[in-house]
């Protein structure tokens, strides 16, 4: 029952509200009613978002030094949980046999592991930097809180079932995964969609008006 | 399929020529099991040749395999609930009889930085993941013993499966989080001029006098040394045990076996301790790593030779200053300015 529950119902609804939540607010976004802006361009927008989208991806020399554990963790994180969500081999596995209909191939198993392990340590870096300081606590909101919970409870729940010997144990990571998905598009998570677009915009705006940040 | 060649003095034994009171062609129920038990117990070396490369590979029955499993069940799963459970015993008892060790005068209010966020993420990292390993490390040493009976087999066999992953993945970021607490907090480690007092004087739960102290006492420098040494040799050892295709025999995972356990026990009973001493243990103290900031009256109780250096630094803040910091505007000062 519950296995049915878990493999059927839940995963087709959660796995719809994931997709309609994500083009509901990408569309909110796209569609939100801009002022024009009439002032003279001093230089290029489509240039300033360009740079904007890559620049971002280094921080800036002056603060370098004061959040070198939130780049680290950041970047060992994100990219231990993109190379697991999409390169681990009972994801690709799962991806071709239940959404895609094709597979691609996956990560050796050594990798596999690393890249889980960058994962869990950067998750675990940055949750605990945002409880532990001040200013970063006081700015943090329940959704926050919620969202890398939720990310990490995910997570374990993945590392658990690792050996793949028991159907339980599957169950749980993906009844989490489920979880997730529902909370996916009303959260702080939707940063993974639109961190780019924001960038873009932002620098754009920048550009448009000849700010050089 | 393991094939090994064997040149055993058995097989000889088991030809016509040296049984030639016995008739041609009987047979016993199982041939099989006087070659096995001649192939345990003989003093002969037990190594032969194989075609399969690989460590060991030549052995045909590891006969100290018996002895180990025999070792494991009888001292480790045996004394490590019990050694455990004492240490448990031993800080109820110590805190009914003494209480939460108090300061005099109480708290002040007016508050001195000891830890950075950095020092803090460190600290908790690294033991969040200690937590997480003892308990799933405690659950594949005695669950056999301790879970089976309360659960069942399958529930235990799901629960080994799921402690079994997760620590092997989550144990080489325990080395490295064991790293970063070397490089944050080893200088101020260093064992001292006064040190020896402080040990001599059992960190003052011996007699009332004071023990003075530095920036960190007697004590808390040689918990900090057990976790790195015996946390290294945990470390190495289970990295030993959890790659078994590098070469290493049987006898050296057996004593890797041997070191991860004795170590993690060790360290868990101290951590207790630890964990005790920190929080409901001393007053004031879970602060330091809660905010980084500790009150100076605990300051002169515990350390005061860094609480003289603080105050000639001028580093201690005033309760107005450490709320400003943390966001938390004192109420005089809200209807002062008039804020919300």
């Amino acid at each position: 029952m519950i296995e049915y529950l878990i493999k059927g119902p839940l995963w087709y609804f959660s796995l719809a509200v994931f997709c309609i939540g994500v083009l509901w607010q990408l569309a909110r976004i796209i569609f939100a009613a801009a002022k024009t802006d009439l002032s003279v361009a001093r230089g290029s927008a489509s240039g300033g978002a360009w740079r904007n989208v890559f620049s971002r991806f280094v921080p800036h020399r002056e603060i370098a030094p004061r959040i070198r554990l939130q780049v680290i963790g950041g970047y060992m994180f994100h990219l231990g949980l993109f190379a697991l969500l999409f390169f681990a081999a009972p994801h690709v596995h799962f991806l071709e046999n239940h959404l895609l209909g094709f597979g691609w191939t996956p990560m050796p198993h050594w990798a596999f592991i690393v890249a889980a392990q960058f994962a869990f340590f950067g998750l675990i870096l940055l949750w605990l930097r945002r409880m532990l300081n001040a200013v970063s606590r006081l700015i943090s909101t329940t959704d926050d809180h919620i969202a890398a919970i939720l990310t990490f409870v995910v997570m374990l729940t993945g590392c658990l079932a690792l050996g793949q010997g028991f159907h339980a144990l599957n169950l749980l990571h993906l009844f989490t995964v489920e979880l997730l998905m529902i909370y996916f598009p009303f959260s702080c998570l939707m940063h993974a969609f639109t961190f780019i677009p924001s960038r873009a915009f932002t620098g754009a705006w920048f550009g448009r008006r000849g700010i050089d940040a | 399929m393991l094939v090994v060649l064997l040149v055993l003095p058995v097989a000889n034994a088991s030809t016509p020529q040296q049984h030639k009171d016995y008739p041609q062609g009987v047979s016993s129920i199982s041939p099989g099991s006087d070659l096995w038990r001649e192939v345990r117990q003989r003093d002969l070396p037990i190594s032969g040749i194989t075609q399969v490369q690989g460590v060991e590979s030549g052995v045909l029955i590891n006969a100290d395999g018996d002895r180990w499993a025999r070792f494991r069940i009888e001292n480790p799963v045996r004394y490590a609930p019990i050694v455990l459970l004492v240490v448990v015993a031993i800080l109820v008892l110590f805190y009914a009889l003494r209480g939460k060790v108090g300061i005099e005068g109480g708290l002040s209010g007016r508050m001195v930085k000891r830890f950075t966020d950095y020092e803090r993420v460190v600290h908790w990292t690294l033991a969040l993941l200690f937590l997480f390993l003892a308990l799933t490390g405690l659950i594949l040493l005695l669950g056999r013993t301790l879970l089976i009976p309360l659960f069942g087999h399958q529930v235990f066999s799901l629960l080994a499966s799921a402690s079994k992953e997760s620590h092997n993945l989550v144990g080489p970021i325990f080395l490295v989080s064991l790293i970063m607490m070397v490089v944050s907090f080893a200088r101020r480690n260093i064992y001292e001029k006064g040190d020896l007092t402080w040990l001599l004087k059992g960190g003052g739960f011996i007699g009332k006098s004071h023990v003075s102290g530095g920036f960190f006492n007697m004590g808390e420098k040689s918990w900090y040394w057990m976790v790195i040494l015996i946390g290294l040799a945990i470390s190495i050892s289970g990295l030993i045990l959890v790659s078994p295709n590098f070469g290493q025999g049987r006898v050296i995972m057996a004593i890797s076996h041997v070191v991860h356990v004795l170590g993690a026990v060790i360290l868990i009973a101290v951590s207790l301790g630890h964990m005790y001493m920190g929080s409901i243990g001393t007053e004031g103290s879970i602060e330091a790593m809660k905010s980084g900031y500790v009150d100076i009256n605990w300051v002169e109780a515990h350390h005061d030779r860094w609480a003289q250096q603080v105050k000639e630094n001028d580093e201690v803040l005033t309760a107005e200053e450490f709320a400003r910091l943390h966001g938390r505007i004192p109420e005089s000062t809200d209807n002062a300015t008039g804020q919300s």
